[in-house]
């Protein structure tokens, strides 16, 4: 099956046929424009090729759901516990392509640090594998790392080893409120890192998202564990200890990967974890206004991220890209100016761009998706 | 350009002192962790600071001089070996420039040992995890080029996923920031695609690290088994337990008598056929229950007794013999090699079962000591290397347990890297095409393929430089 890709990849070569990579085609529609009406798709290339669960480890195909990978391996107690932005509906190899992660990144690290090996095809429709199927490798060069958040300029991702995890005896998430100003906020932050609490996941939400996933509408933090029944309950305590907490929704995360459904603009503002609360206040400042702007952040990230259903003034942007001096700005979902304007390329030294030219000579994998070279 | 003269420009760099010439100067650095191999560097230069490293660098770019990037040269592959170019050794360059313990995050120089960095973090409550056994002199840059494991890398992950940002001086003479120590970057992976690049890609100035909260309880226990095929099925059944041990080694019976031989004996029970090695961390009410399921797993999969640490100086002698296991090997024979080959964790009691039959067939003595959780297999064979019978039953064996490694599903490397040692065996797992690609991914940092030439991967497999001088040498020396 990858043959077929390869095979298209070949003929689009040779007709200099510009092509944009396709999984599920149900999600992923944030990234710069490509400009191409011309597609190859990995949707049809889905299901397990290797799964020994007593390893921990599968090998899907490309066009393999979320949702599929997370019932396959729900069956065996097991699962892939990234659950990136947006919905079950896309595919693995979209997740791995666009490096994208979700609010489990806290506990689990983020999707490079799970992806063991994959299978690609080059832009001169070579088949290329790294890594492998075994659970620590450092043979060759890693070609892994490297297309991993590639976003397809190198190849076409058509299959993927990941590292699973057994699914945690109980679980449970707790929320409570969070100071509204930037001091008692950090204060508040700094005493949860410091809790006896080893989170999956550990989230900062705004009013407007709070409300969304079912809790009060104020600003709040949510705090995932799992284990063991004594290490949940050891959890809960601590983080009582620390303030009122509250049981959240069981589909709180669902609905929070969900909120995007619809926006004009999402980007993330990224820094270090100490200046979350005062990049939070921040950015809250910024997009204060019309609209029902929803935020989340993750605590020990240090890394805010708004959804809004507008499109953002570019000045307002700009602001919040410079926010604190050391801060960053990922947009994910933008009209097209934001992006000329904000972010022109992200490949633009030169060994990135030495890198494109080398896994994609034609330059016909999703030209344009990570900018412009010059 | 003539060696004196580069070593003369060299020396007008970093002072005549810290350029070696002479071969009785330069003996030390022939060889790595692994003895077998041994190669003469043309000479040896070792900057002491950020700025001469990269007049360094750029000098060797303008003398168009291939060179070796090294460390504490604790590798074990023979990848910090320099077969008659120029070796830059970077232990000189040991300054910590920043500790964040708000932001769980350090700065350091290449040259900072391992060790030392832990020293430092530890009194903050936090902990720098990858620890390779030779924690106590390998240096943080040399960790990044190898991608370094060690036995906490179970639970906590390798080098990759501890480093949050590396400047480096490209083999060019360029300055690059990979990666971002205040946060997220944009673009491709290029830290991702740096870490484990064996030196391959270019020279690290320096280093920001993630810095992990020590986890608040820690229990570490032995349990002893009366056959290596039990002591390999628990440690599989515990993997599919889910339970996540900090840690998971095993050592056979070949391995614990030479430890409890040594100055470093950790008390382990002298007639086992195998031990494994189990620490447990987090929060101290999880952790209690956890033991007592991986009690109970030894137990019913045939293990003699489990015995926990009763505190810290009995956590740390169970440590000791596991560490320096490979120290005390030295007692056996003047040579040792190891591999290390990654299996899947289902397939230990039969690969194992495997090795005993090639060590019998090749009349070799193996020491089995390894990261069993990971299934990173460390097959050692302690040997003299001045036998050449005995060398070659040794590369034999060697090669046979490779295969079988391989056939189980496996890599040839889990964390020591390819370097020299496995140059041959890269083939057993990647096509031409995926090793073409791999090609095509150093140009793009070093398009001379001046840092740490004829190393990873071999020159023929190279579509792009076929036909080159150095595949023509490669060629000619393959007999060698």
């Amino acid at each position: 099956m990858t043959g077929q890709i390869q095979e298209r990849v070949r003929e689009a070569g040779a007709a200099r046929t510009p092509l944009r990579i396709t999984g599920r085609s149900s999600w992923l529609t944030a990234g710069r424009p490509v400009d191409t009406t011309d597609t190859v798709s990995v949707g049809d290339l889905s299901g397990v090729s290797d799964y020994v669960p007593g390893d921990l480890t599968i090998t899907v195909r490309a066009g393999t759901t979320l949702a599929d990978l997370a019932r396959l391996t729900g069956e065996q107690g097991q699962w892939f516990p990234i659950n990136p932005y947006g919905s079950d509906l896309g595919s693995i190899g979209a997740t791995v392509a666009t490096g994208s992660s979700g609010p489990f990144s806290h506990g689990f690290g983020t999707i490079r640090d799970l992806v063991l090996g994959l299978e690609a095809v080059t832009g001169d429709a070579k088949v290329i594998r790294g890594g492998g199927r075994v659970v620590k490798n450092v043979a060759g060069f890693d070609l892994v790392r490297l297309m991993t958040g590639s976003w397809g300029t190198l190849g076409v991702i058509t299959e993927v080893t990941l590292r699973l995890y057994a699914l945690p005896a109980h679980r449970a998430t707790i929320a409570m409120e969070a100071p509204t100003d930037p001091e008692p906020l950090a204060e508040r932050l700094r005493a949860i890192l410091n809790a006896p609490v080893i989170p999956y996941a550990l989230e900062l939400v705004n009013e407007e998202m709070s409300r969304r996933i079912g809790l009060p509408t104020r600003p709040m933090i949510l705090v995932e564990v799992g284990g063991n029944s004594a290490a949940v309950s050891a959890q809960k305590d601590a983080l009582g200890k620390l303030g009122a907490v509250v049981e959240g929704p069981s589909d709180c995360w669902e609905t929070m990967r969900a909120s995007e459904k619809g926006a004009r603009t999402v980007f993330r503002v990224s820094g270090l974890p100490a200046g979350l609360a005062m990049r939070w206040d921040a950015a809250k400042r910024i997009l204060d206004g019309p609209g029902d702007a929803m935020m989340h952040a993750s605590i020990g990230r240090g890394t805010v991220r708004c959804i809004l259903a507008n499109n953002l003034s570019l000045d307002a942007v700009e602001r919040l890209a410079t926010v604190d001096p050391g801060s960053t700005l990922i947009l994910e979902t933008a009209p097209a100016p934001l992006w000329n304007k904000l972010s022109p390329t992200a490949i633009g030294d030169r060994v990135s761009q030495n890198l494109r030219q080398a896994f994609d000579p034609f330059g016909i994998l999703n030209p344009g998706i990570l900018g412009t070279i010059s | 350009m003539a060696t004196e003269r580069l070593a003369n420009d060299l020396a007008g760099i970093v002072g005549e002192r810290f350029v070696l010439l002479r071969p009785s100067e330069l003996l030390v650095y022939n060889s790595d962790g692994l003895p077998g191999y041994r190669r003469k560097p043309r000479l040896a230069v070792f900057p002491g600071s950020r700025d001469e490293t990269i007049e360094v660098v750029r000098l060797l770019a303008q003398a168009g001089a291939p060179f070796v990037p090294r460390g504490a040269g604790t590798g074990l592959s023979g990848g910090a070996l320099a077969d008659d170019v120029v070796l830059l050794g970077l232990h000189r360059l040991k300054r910590v420039i920043s500790i964040d313990a708000e932001n769980r995050r350090a700065t350091v120089e290449p040259g900072v040992v391992n060790l030392a960095l832990n020293r430092i973090a530890g009194p903050l409550g936090l902990l720098y995890a990858p620890d390779p056994s030779s924690e106590a002199a390998c240096t943080i840059g040399g960790n990044v080029a190898e991608n370094a494991g060690g036995p906490h890398c179970l639970k906590y992950g390798v080098t990759l996923n501890h480093i949050l940002a590396i400047t480096a001086v490209l083999p060019t003479g360029e300055i690059v920031t990979l990666g971002s120590d205040t946060g997220e970057r944009e673009g491709y992976d290029l830290l991702g695609a740096f870490i484990g690049s064996e030196g391959c890609f270019g020279v690290a100035l320096d280093v920001t690290v993630k810095l992990t909260r020590k986890p608040p309880s820690v229990r570490t226990m032995l349990a002893d088994f009366t056959s290596v095929d039990d002591a390999a099925r628990v440690t599989s059944a515990i993997i599919a337990s889910g339970i996540v041990p900090a840690a998971l080694e095993f050592m056979d019976s070949a391995t614990i008598q030479v430890v409890e031989s040594s100055i470093y004996a950790a008390g382990y029970p002298a007639d086992a056929a195998a031990v494994l090695l189990i620490e447990l961390d987090g929060l101290a009410a999880g952790v209690e229950a956890d033991v007592a399921v991986v009690r109970g797993l030894c137990i019913e999969g045939g293990a003699r007794e489990v015995k926990v640490a009763g505190n810290e100086a009995e956590r740390l002698r169970l440590w000791q013999g596991r560490k320096k296991a490979f120290g005390a090997m030295g007692r056996l024979a003047p040579h040792l090699v190891v591999q290390d080959a990654v299996i899947p964790r289902t397939r230990l009691a039969e690969v194992l079962a495997t090795i005993a039959r090639i060590a019998a067939t090749h009349r070799v003595h193996v020491c089995n000591v390894f990261h069993a959780g990971d299934g990173n297999l460390h097959p050692n064979i302690p040997y003299n290397a001045d036998d050449p019978d005995e060398s070659e039953r040794v590369h034999l064996a060697m090669q046979e347990i490779m295969r079988a490694c391989v056939d189980a599903g496996g890599s040839i490397t889990g964390e020591h890297g390819v370097g020299l040692d496995k140059l041959n065996y890269i083939e057993l797992i990647f096509s031409p095409d995926s090793l073409d690609a791999m090609c095509r991914l150093r140009s793009a940092f070093d398009p001379d393929r001046r840092s740490n030439p004829g190393k990873v991967v071999p020159i023929h497999s190279c579509q792009e430089w076929k036909g080159t001088p150095a595949a023509s040498r490669e060629t000619a020396g393959a007999s060698a």
